[in-house]
């Protein structure tokens, strides 16, 4: 019979194993992975062209302090009008599972799921990788809201880590690798 | 939005420290050269200088459109990665196949990185998601091989114990489901904590400690089934 630190043991010895065994068989991955890129640039942003406006060539001190000033005034300006308009995320014309869409193209994730844990949304725009949807007030309704730029999304939510690829308010679903992801397209200017 | 201005933010709080500017890089002799990161003939001796770079300045670099700098990440992180995607798809093609692509994707997409957070995190995560997809795709899509085509023990006559068990727990972790197997791979390939499991995973931090414990019962199990048979 074997103790569980005998296993952690040989699982750890195992997966190493097996990965000494098969790396030096596929080659320089490091040569590959740069030749595929060729001379693409991660993609830019807003940001990244802010940045190149206001950043003197030498000493960008200032052009950081310029950029972060400005922002942050954005910010508070977005910040006030927001709070001036009654805070539109209680919003009752928001559906009770799906999402939103926005003029400023701000997208509103709604689940209901009052025995989940955690829940969370992955899609395309953030990679795949899950932004958690939050349940302040433990009514069992999580929301998040992210800033899409027009265009079309693909999207599953995940509750408690499993895949729920149909939500009721998407413009459509499709099959992706035999699971069903949602699909929103958000439109640019008012009419969401 | 946010991550662009934590982005921003951690480039002013960095800056300082890492010695280099703005989106300039420090090269070996110290000397800042604005936009290029270091002028040298030779791709050779470009990689030869990120060898000794910190991973602030390589994804710095990275940000700027240098490949080779990308190159030295993918260096660093080629083993945690690969063995991510191994023992997650058991199958060494697939695991070539996601490996690649999670470094091309993280390149590609690098400005959504927070500079906050850790770097391997992110990257294990885009990895995570990667092998989900690709499961998910041969569940639906089965090839006549079979799935498990990491050689057991390999040569039978061999019969050490401990390569033995070796054999009998990597043809265990095979047969695991995927949602047991992916926290013990992070966990005892990539000896990450529990948080950081969660997070890639997408899971709470207590659920990744059940399933390690169960995990660890269950391919207990598995092997005792295994050697019965």
């Amino acid at each position: 019979m074997m103790k569980n630190h005998d296993l952690e043991d040989v699982l750890r010895d195992a997966l190493r194993h097996e990965v000494a065994q098969e790396l030096p068989q596929i080659g320089a991955l490091e040569e590959r992975v740069v030749e595929m890129l060729g001379d693409r640039s991660p993609r830019r942003g807003l940001i990244d062209h802010m940045r190149q406006m206001i950043a003197p060539t030498r000493g960008g001190r200032l052009g950081q302090m310029v950029v972060v000033g400005a922002t942050a005034a954005a910010f508070l300006m977005v910040g006030l009008f927001l709070s001036d308009r009654g805070l539109p995320l209680a919003d009752p014309s928001v559906g009770a599972s799906g999402l939103a869409t926005r003029s400023n193209q701000e997208v509103l994730f709604v689940v209901p799921a009052p025995e989940a844990v955690s829940v969370a949304v992955v899609g395309d725009f953030s990679n795949w990788e899950a932004v958690p949807l939050a349940d302040d007030n433990s009514d069992g309704i999580w929301t998040a809201s992210i800033p899409l730029s027009p265009g079309r999304y693909e999207y599953a939510f995940l509750i408690d880590g499993l895949w729920r690829g149909q939500d009721l308010l998407a413009d459509e679903h499709v099959e992706n690798y035999g699971q069903f992801t949602s699909v929103r397209y958000v439109s640019g200017g008012d009419g969401a | 939005m946010y991550l662009w201005i934590l982005d921003l933010l951690a480039d002013v709080r960095t800056s300082g420290p890492v010695g280099s500017s703005w989106l300039e890089v420090t090269d070996v002799n110290h000397e800042t050269t604005s936009g290029k990161p270091c002028i040298l003939d030779t791709e050779e001796a470009t990689s030869r200088v990120y060898r000794r770079q910190d991973e602030v300045t390589l994804l710095r670099a990275s940000l700027d459109g240098e490949t080779a700098a990308w190159g030295e990440i993918v260096t660093r992180y080629k083993d945690a990665v690969f063995g991510l995607c191994l023992g997650f798809l058991r199958n060494r093609a697939d695991a070539e196949d996601i490996a690649q692509d999670a470094f091309v994707r993280a390149y590609v997409n690098l400005r959504r990185y927070n500079l906050e957070k850790k770097f391997s995190t992110w990257l294990f995560t885009i990895a995570a998601n990667l092998c989900r997809n690709r499961l998910r795709y041969r569940r639906n899509h089965p090839v006549v091989e079979p799935p498990d085509s990491i050689p057991g023990g390999g040569d039978p006559a061999v019969t050490i114990a401990r390569e033995d068990r070796q054999a009998k727990i990597k043809a265990a972790l095979s047969r695991l489901p995927y949602s047991y197997r992916a926290p013990l791979v992070l966990r005892f390939y990539n000896d990450l904590p529990y948080r950081d499991i969660g997070d890639i995973l997408g899971i709470p931090e207590g659920t990744v400690k059940t399933r390690i414990h169960r995990g660890k019962a269950l391919l207990k199990d598995l092997m005792e089934q295994g050697s019965d048979s």
